[in-house]
């Protein structure tokens, strides 16, 4: 008893001195993650910083007429980021547009229909898209499809729509194969895995009891999926056709490649355009006056906050969506 | 054990009415485990059966297999026969889709569509249905008013479904369930993530539907099968033990296992 009584001091000084290393290597631990994440937050505002310093010049010479003049003319020196603009937001939007029906027809076929044993084939061989890099993309756009574009598609939609008021402008002039429309098709491609894989995370969220409930009053599974499993994951099939519109607003190589690289705007989609990074990468070795170079880091803070509007929209969605199973 | 039983069985049924379903020498398997052991048994029409029995019994396996749900999974089979008005339900010619608008069924959890309360309840009817608005205003107000729904609801008819309290959206998906007029409900504990109070106004709406329609309900409560049930069936380890009058079960059951597990000796 007495040997216990005299033992205990000595046990509770050493338990004292293990609490003391344990506070000082947590809060260690605590600082230096900490700090991690402050870095992050650092970079992101010496970019912003960076971009809005660099892009100064050029803001302050043509104020707000940069943003809506086509003219893009590096002899008189007079720039205006509309056409660049312009072919950002319509390649995107017509990449979206083919994407987002494939990608959640995609990940109907993979989580409702497709027999179990091929699922998770067809689910890596989606993912493995993603993995392509872009280079390969645009080579292939140039070399394959466009050609291809060229000889038999756009031909055959030219004469189609040829005399009908409105289609007609749409799809019109010399079939060049290169243009919006191809670089589009690119960039559906390249962004079809994201739509595919959240949509099939976000449809694997639905309890599987509500989906039997509704198989119970005699659904089919086109109901069941239309009325039940897409309302039920509406937002966040939303957040992930954002991730994905933010990543073909900023992709560049592919469709340098293949959008021709035309400042102008033009109503055809088979013309040749240009879009923001597609501007940047190709001009910028080339830009000689200070002014110039100013416009291209404008461009650059331009696709900045579209891509930061647009990733801050899909990540309150996606919140919102996790709010809900959670709850 | 089914040969056994089938003497008790008649009887059962003959009491009360003509079988509505009728269980012949089922077995079920999830992958390579036999989960029901040929289980013969047969559904008086409008009354009310229970199956108790204790976690992983087959209760609600045998639930699952009348409306054929469990072919959702892969690797979930059923053999035997379980006949719905002499109907073979197991065929493989069977239209599944059809046999669940005849076999409704509510389940442990309520579940309502993410939709409206009134779509919610118009949604299953509209499927195999072509009627006007105001015959829709008609079923919607109807079916609520059978789930004792209707006037907590009337007011909010464009509320979401989720929008409600548990009992509320349990009552909801009953209210549902009716509103396709089935044949048959199938009940999965329908009261168990509920109050008290939520779960005696469930019991009270299921003892007025059985006038309607026949009804099964598989249930952990031994008081509420007791409250709600005409039959019950005592099942254990995949096995029915002993199906019979609700009454005789409770007060003079014949097998020492059903004797042991009503009163609380193992389950």
């Amino acid at each position: 008893m007495s040997a216990v009584q005299e033992a205990l001091p000595a046990v509770r000084g050493s338990r004292d001195a293990t609490v003391r290393r344990f506070a000082l290597t947590d809060s260690i631990f605590h600082g230096m993650t900490r700090a991690a994440a402050i870095l992050v937050l650092v970079l992101l505002g010496g970019v912003a910083i960076s971009l809005v310093a660099g892009s100064w010049q050029a803001l302050s010479t043509f104020g707000f007429s940069f943003l809506t003049s086509e003219s893009w003319n590096p002899v008189t020196e007079k720039f205006g980021a509309l056409a660049p603009i312009y072919g950002t937001i319509i390649t995107s939007a017509i990449a979206i547009l083919i994407a987002v029906p494939l990608g959640i027809g995609i990940a109907i076929f993979l989580t409702e229909l497709c027999p179990r044993p091929l699922r998770r084939p067809i689910g890596m061989a989606v993912e493995l898209l993603a993995g392509i890099p872009s280079i390969i993309y645009g080579i292939w756009g140039l070399f394959v499809l466009a050609p291809f574009l060229q000889t038999t598609v756009q031909p055959f939609i030219i004469s189609v729509f040829h005399g009908i008021p409105g289609l007609n402008g749409l799809f019109a002039g010399p079939p060049y194969g290169i243009g919006l429309l191809t670089s589009a098709m690119i960039l559906a491609i390249m962004i079809l895995p994201f739509i595919t894989s959240i949509t099939k995370d976000v449809f694997d969220t639905v309890p599987s009891v509500l989906k039997e409930s509704a198989y119970g009053i005699g659904c089919t599974t086109w109901e069941v999926t239309r009325r039940v499993v897409i309302p039920y994951t509406r937002i966040g099939i939303m957040g992930g056709v954002m991730l994905a519109l933010g990543r073909a607003l900023g992709e560049t190589m592919a469709v340098t490649f293949v959008i021709g690289n035309a400042h102008r705007i033009s109503t055809s989609l088979f013309a040749p355009a240009t879009t923001i990074s597609a501007t940047i990468a190709n001009e910028f070795t080339e830009a000689v006056g200070d002014l110039y170079t100013s416009s291209l880091v404008a461009l650059g803070l331009i696709l900045f906050v579209i891509t930061f509007l647009i990733l801050a929209i899909a990540r309150y969605m996606l919140m919102r969506i996790d709010a809900r199973t959670g709850a | 054990m089914s040969q056994m039983l089938s003497p008790d069985m008649t009887i059962a049924a003959e009491a009360v009415a003509k079988a509505k379903i009728e269980v012949k020498n089922l077995n079920f398997y999830y992958g390579q485990s036999k989960a029901l052991k040929d289980i013969t048994l047969s559904l008086p029409e409008r009354s009310v059966t229970a199956f108790i029995g204790p976690s992983g019994c087959g209760k609600s396996t045998l639930l699952r297999v009348f409306n054929r749900i469990y072919e959702l999974y892969p690797k979930q089979t059923a053999e035997g026969q379980v006949l719905l008005d002499g109907q073979n339900v197991l065929d493989r010619s069977q239209d599944l889709n059809l046999l669940r608008t005849k076999i409704g069924m509510v389940f442990q959890k309520p579940t309502p569509f993410p939709m409206s309360i009134y779509e919610n309840i118009a949604f299953g009817v509209r499927l195999y249905e072509k009627i006007s608005k105001a015959e829709m205003d008609g079923r919607v107000e109807q079916a609520l008013k059978r789930a004792a729904l209707w006037t907590e609801v009337k007011d909010k008819l464009n509320a979401s479904g989720l929008s409600l309290s548990g009992g509320q959206q349990q009552r909801l998906c009953i209210a549902r369930t009716v509103a396709v007029k089935p044949e048959v409900i199938l009940l999965d504990e329908p009261a168990s993530a509920l109050d008290p109070l939520s779960t005696a106004k469930i019991e009270e709406l299921i003892d007025e539907l059985q006038a309607d329609y026949t009804i099964v309900i598989v249930t952990h409560n031994m008081q509420q099968a007791a409250r709600v049930s005409k039959q019950t069936a005592f099942m254990y380890l995949g096995e029915l033990v002993e199906f019979d009058k609700t009454e005789k079960i409770f007060t003079s059951p014949r097998e020492k296992r059903t004797q042991d597990y009503i009163t609380g000796r193992f389950g």
